[in-house]
């Protein structure tokens, strides 16, 4: 009984932070509720690549890629259907008549996203460190291409206009729940078990049996279902998706956020994502002006995101398994 | 000359050398051996430079080593011929042995000493401009040795020079590190197996769990009750 | 004729791009993101020495990578030197994205026109082939500066240092070679790269903007992967091989397949590292099986 309350401690620890996050939401005003939605959107996504990069220790690029299948998969389901045949007047009509309810959206984001992994993880499964980490950018140019392109059904250079904006407080916090929970269950299954094993050592772990490419691929499934989920979110928070947004920056957003925080533990994710979204949030005050004495101080566009960067290479430099140091709150 | 004292060294939590001392005097020529993953590769690669050991001093010439990078320590006068080798498969040969130079200020001396290298062994200049990664074990052994050498070092170490190579090739190394010698360089090799060490050797260290269990001279020590319980490891 | 000029053309600016990016990974293992953004600081310069002299605006531009290129390896690169080749690719990503945003605060992200060798426009005669001059000159470029590369990797002493240290950098130290001054060369050698880069990108397309290196790269990138990793006549080849490949998709696709051409290649990439992820002329002596 205790063991077992031991064990599930760290999670239970981070879903009390995740509620006070939410709680502090709820009493907020509507920008800055606005903002800590988007921090536990941003949470769903970081603990989506964590699952597969902090179990197999091959940090993937990919994962926008997932995100923008999932985002994509939700607004094309969930946008009314008049508004999607003025839109997309080419789309196939079976799917320009669907119309499912928003809530619908991110869970079959989540599982349209864990099946592409499924398709495309088993040859890529095999291959570790910076080879797995190229073939993932391979994968998000060519999502990023196909989604920039396909007109026809994401409106290509357009922005796809008209999802329900129904990424508010309660689903984000619900999802972001269901995120942790589900990565820290599977972190503590056998299969996840293994997985660290070959983190450490492949070879060795190969040889007592650990069928590498399968646990590999096990949690590459996984943390595409929580990617698409989070993208699915992350659309329905906009109401609009641009293949752009899926792109360069938001993979080193969730990256860093992962990096910071120290990729080889849940808590790492939890915190490099609040930390970041925290220290976003001041930046962006005063990119948009302090008054100080009568007169707006302002700092110049793009410092944040400079700052960001400044600050995962001191991570690098100086802390390089990340701000948890790679272990769990009171683990 | 090279005095290495109460060295220790871990990877991570996998301890290498636990202590180890030895002094190799100017010209003399001094085994080292031990089974596998007795520590041997570790100490060499310590004095050269290529791991860091944690503790202990390594003198040479009384001035601290530990803690310089190997480019610095083989200006100092010290090269190494590591284990398998190494040596440069998609370069020539004869760019293999430049690079043997590397640290020469005396160019045109450097190419002459390039060059008698090449008469040293013919098989080198037959081959020197094709790539090194063509030549058999005993060759590459050959073109390591006098790579190391090109750096005019005053201590010449080897690690494991006979692995893999057939006895009548291994004669002809050990042939030519006498020859070394004489030159005044002095050679501080490692073997697992005594045999062609021995009888080249003024002295020999028998190293074990990171520890050198057994020193003395190649006779001393072959015949010491406590050889087999040094070697092998067994409690003493 | 005018596809296969265009195939050349392209391929030669891909082949120098993957050739700087080659270098750093040969040497130290590092893939090399920031590359972009050297492209885009020379880019600037050339927009800041509009007006001048085409010479100083080159001159300008050279200094702007080079220097960039040592500060960043200084800076950033170096303290991390023993980290692993994923840490590395963070970093770089970390940097390329720290300059890119830098540029942003100093200049804003709207792409800016400089007109820099207009007169490049104007069509040539060449073997009874109406040529753009500008092709022409970045053809002429290209092959003379891999040239002078292949000359300088083969003929010279930091040349034969850096080749030694892509294939074995630990060997190469052992035998005294300074792996701050290989590198180093290898830093300020990918920056020169870039700015050829620039300079023939500039003149081509008359804009500059902070992410104007970043297709370059991420093609070049790719290059490596399939010319081989660490293998810098493999980068060269690759980028000839991508840059004409997608001139050709560009030119022979069906209409309606043409905006996925990148997508093809990228396949292409991942098609070879998992059928021959040494690429196609491997290097030796990889210490990590990519
Ligand atoms: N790079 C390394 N990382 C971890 N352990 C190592 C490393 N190199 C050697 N070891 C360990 O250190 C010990 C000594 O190895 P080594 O010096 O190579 O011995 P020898 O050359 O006598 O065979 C062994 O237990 C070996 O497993
Ligand atoms: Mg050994």
């Amino acid at each position: 009984m205790m063991r077992a309350a031991r064990r599930w401690l760290p999670l239970a620890l981070l879903l009390l932070v995740v509620l006070a996050v939410a709680a502090l939401a709820a009493v907020s005003p509507e920008v800055v509720r606005r903002r800590m939605v988007l921090a536990l959107v941003d949470l769903v996504a970081v603990v989506g690549l964590y699952v597969f990069a902090g179990n197999s220790g091959v940090l993937p690029f990919g994962h926008a890629g997932f995100m923008a299948i999932g985002a994509y998969t939700s607004g094309l389901l969930t946008i009314p259907a008049p508004m999607k045949a003025m839109f997309l007047p080419a789309l196939w009509p079976w799917l320009q008549q669907t119309q499912w309810p928003a809530w619908a959206g991110p869970p079959a984001g989540g599982v349209v996203a864990a099946l592409a992994a499924l398709i495309v993880g088993p040859p890529l499964m095999g291959l570790s460190g910076i080879s797995a980490s190229i073939a993932t950018f391979a994968l998000l140019v060519i999502v990023y291409t196909v989604v920039g392109n396909w007109s026809d059904v994401t409106g290509g250079q357009q922005s796809l206009m008209g999802l329900p904006l129904s990424t508010s407080l309660a689903p984000a916090l619900v999802w972001a729940c269901v995120a942790l929970v589900v990565a820290y269950a599977y972190q503590e299954s056998r299969s996840a078990l293994a997985l660290r094993a070959s983190r450490e050592d492949e070879a060795a772990a190969r040889a007592t049996g650990v069928h590498v490419r399968r646990e590999r691929l096990v949690a590459f499934v996984l943390s595409a279902l929580l990617s698409g989920i989070a993208g699915a979110l992350l659309g329905h928070l906009a109401g609009t998706l641009r293949a752009d947004s899926f792109y360069i920056d938001l993979t080193f957003l969730i990256v860093a956020m992962l990096v910071i925080g120290g990729m080889r533990s849940l808590t790492g994710a939890v915190l490099g994502t609040l930390s970041i979204a925290l220290v976003t949030e001041l930046l962006r005050l005063a990119e948009a002006g302090v008054p100080v004495a009568g007169t707006l101080l302002r700092a110049p566009a793009g410092l944040g995101d400079a700052l960001l960067a400044l600050a995962m290479l001191l991570v690098l430099l100086f802390r390089p398994s990340g701000l948890s140091g790679g272990r769990e709150l009171g683990g | 000359m090279l005095r290495v004292e109460n060295l220790h060294l871990a990877y991570g939590r996998v301890t290498a050398l636990r202590g180890v001392s030895l002094a190799v005097e100017p010209g003399a020529m001094v085994s080292i051996i031990g089974p596998n993953g007795a520590g041997k590769t570790s100490l060499l690669g310590a004095i050269a430079g290529d791991v860091a050991a944690q503790s202990g001093r390594i003198l040479f010439d009384g001035a601290e080593l530990r803690g310089l990078p190997s480019d610095a320590i083989v200006r100092r006068g010290i090269a190494l011929v590591p284990e398998g080798r190494h040596i440069f498969a998609s370069l020539t040969v004869r760019e293999n042995l430049t690079l043997g130079a590397t640290i020469r200020a005396d160019r045109a001396a450097a190419r002459a000493d390039i060059d008698r290298f090449l008469s040293i062994f013919p098989i080198l200049r037959e081959r020197a401009g094709q790539p090194a990664g063509r030549l058999s074990g005993g060759e590459q052994q050959q073109l390591a040795i006098a790579r190391a050498l090109l750096a005019r070092p005053r201590l010449l170490m080897l690690d494991e020079p006979s692995l893999g190579l057939a006895p009548k090739i291994i004669d002809q190394v050990y042939d030519y590190l006498a020859e070394v010698r004489r030159e005044g360089v002095a050679v501080l090799v490692v073997e697992q197996n005594a045999g062609r060490a021995l009888a080249a050797s003024d002295s020999i260290h028998v190293l074990n769990g990171g520890t050198v269990r057994l020193s003395g001279s190649g006779a001393e020590v072959m015949q010491h009750a406590g050889f087999d319980s040094a070697y092998f490891g067994v409690a003493l | 004729m005018q596809i296969i000029a265009d195939a050349i053309a392209l391929g030669g600016l891909y082949a120098l791009t993957a050739l700087g990016i080659g270098l750093i990974f040969g040497v130290m293992r590092l893939i090399n993101f920031a590359h972009g953004d050297l492209i885009a600081a020379s880019g600037y310069s050339l927009l800041i020495a509009a007006g001048r002299p085409v010479l100083a605006a080159v001159v300008l531009a050279l200094l702007a990578a080079v220097v960039l290129a040592l500060g960043t390896e200084r800076l950033a690169f170096r303290p991390l030197r023993r980290a692993d080749p994923a840490s590395l690719l963070i970093a770089s990503f970390a940097v390329s994205v720290f300059l890119e945003k830098l540029l942003i605060v100093f200049v804003d992200s709207r792409p800016k026109g400089v007109d820099f060798l207009p007169g490049l426009a104007a069509p040539v005669e060449l073997f009874g082939v109406r040529l753009q001059q500008l092709q022409v000159v970045t053809i002429a470029v290209s092959a003379a500066l891999l040239a002078g590369m292949t000359w300088l990797l083969r003929f010279t002493r930091i040349g034969l240092e850096m080749r030694a240290a892509a294939e074995n950098f630990r060997m190469a130290r052992l035998l005294g070679v300074r792996a701050n001054r290989v590198i180093a060369a290898a830093f300020a050698l990918s920056g020169v790269l870039a700015a050829a880069v620039t300079v023939l990108f500039v003149a081509q397309t008359g804009v500059v903007a902070p992410r104007m290196g970043l297709t370059l790269v991420v093609i070049a990138f790719v290059s490596t992967v399939i010319g081989g990793l660490g293998s810098l006549p493999g980068a060269a080849l690759g980028g000839m091989l991508v840059g004409s490949t997608s001139m050709l998709l560009q030119a022979f696709l069906p209409d309606e397949l043409r905006p996925f051409r990148e997508a093809f290649v990228f396949l292409a990439v991942i098609v070879v590292l998992l059928f021959r992820p040494q690429g196609l002329l491997a290097a030796r002596g990889l210490r990590e099986r990519v």
